[in-house]
C-alpha cells in the first residue's frame, strides 16, 4: 500500500498508527525536522505493512 | 479576533493509538495556547467485526488474524505501557472487541448537538479503560446520557441509521485523502500529521499554521506604513 495525501506531512513519520485492525509500535522512529514529502510516508507505510504492523 | 485553527482528526474508537494520540495532541494544543477547533471524523479499522464478537482483542488478533498469542500479549503490553505514560490505564482484560459503526454514528449525532468531543472521550474511556461495550445501541445510549444527550433520541437515531451516511462520507473522504492509518490529523486543511506523535510535534505544526496566517497581516501592515 502507498499513501499519497494532498497534505504536507510533518512530524515523526514513523509514529505509531493503527492500519487495518492491527496496531503496533514502529521499530524505527527517527524524528523528521522538515516537512516530509508524501512519498516518504509511503515508504513508512509500506514498511509497516511488511512488518504486519 | 482570529479564527481558530481547524484540526480534523480521523480516528476509530477501538484504536489504541488514537486515544494515546488524543492525549498527546491535547497536550500539544495546550502548549500552543492558541484557539483550536477540533472535529473528529470516522474511520473504521475493522468494519467486518461482529457487534457481538465473543472475545477480547487478544482473541480477535490471534484467532481471526493468525497472530501468535504470545506476540499479541507483547503488543498489548507495549501499548498498555505507553498508554500509562500519558495517564491512560488500558484494561485489555476487559475490553469488548466489537464493530464501531454505531459508535461513529453516535459521534456524528453528538456533533450535531455540540458535544462531539465529550462523546469521543467517553467512548474511548468506555472501551479501553472501563470495559464498556461500544457496539450495542443500548450501551451507547446509556453512555450518551453521561454527556447530556437524550437516551431515547440516541436510540431513535441509531436505530434509524440517521447518521450512517455521514460516517460513510468520512470514510470515503479518508480514502480520497489516502489516509490508511489512524490517528490522522489535518491541521488547518494543509498539514498532515500521522500517528500518535509527541506533543511537541503538534505544538510545532500549530505554531507553523498560526505563523503562516499572520504573514499576510504583517505584509499588509508593512505596506500601509
Amino acid at each position: 500500500m502507498s499513501m499519497t495525501t494532498p497534505f504536507q506531512m510533518v512530524g515523526d513519520q514513523a509514529a505509531a498508527v493503527c492500519i487495518g485492525d492491527v496496531c503496533e509500535i514502529p521499530q524505527a522512529a527517527a524524528p523528521v525536522a522538515e516537512p516530509a514529502h508524501p512519498s516518504e510516508q509511503a515508504l513508512v507505510n509500506r514498511q509497516l505493512d511488511e512488518d504486519l504492523v | 479576533m482570529s479564527t481558530p485553527i481547524k484540526v480534523d482528526i480521523w480516528s476509530d474508537v477501538q484504536c489504541p493509538w488514537c486515544y494515546i494520540g488524543k492525549r498527546k495532541f491535547e497536550d500539544g494544543a495546550a502548549q500552543f495556547g492558541g484557539e483550536v477547533e477540533v472535529e473528529y471524523h470516522s474511520f473504521e479499522l475493522a468494519p467486518d467485526t461482529p457487534v457481538d464478537f465473543d472475545g477480547s482483542p487478544k482473541d480477535f488478533l490471534s484467532q481471526r488474524k493468525g497472530i501468535a498469542p504470545d506476540q499479541v500479549d507483547m503488543m498489548l503490553d507495549r501499548v498498555t505501557g505507553i498508554a500509562k505514560s500519558v495517564g491512560l490505564d488500558y484494561d485489555y482484560d476487559h475490553v469488548h472487541q466489537t464493530n464501531t459503526i454505531k459508535a461513529h454514528e453516535l459521534l456524528h449525532f453528538a456533533k450535531s448537538k455540540g458535544v462531539q468531543l465529550e462523546m469521543k472521550e467517553a467512548l474511548l474511556k468506555a472501551y479501553f479503560i472501563d470495559g464498556g461495550h461500544v457496539g450495542r445501541i443500548a450501551d451507547l445510549a446509556d453512555l450518551a446520557t453521561t454527556v447530556g444527550l437524550d437516551r431515547d433520541e440516541v436510540v431513535a437515531v441509531l436505530e434509524a441509521q440517521t447518521y450512517l451516511a455521514d460516517v460513510k462520507a468520512d470514510v470515503a473522504q479518508a480514502e480520497a485523502y489516502g489516509i490508511q492509518g489512524v490517528p490522522f490529523f489535518v491541521i488547518d486543511g494543509k498539514y498532515g500529521v500521522s500517528g500518535a506523535q509527541e506533543a511537541a510535534a503538534f505544538t510545532n505544526v500549530l505554531e507553523q499554521a498560526r505563523s503562516e496566517r499572520d504573514e499576510p497581516a504583517v505584509t499588509a501592515a508593512q505596506d500601509a506604513s
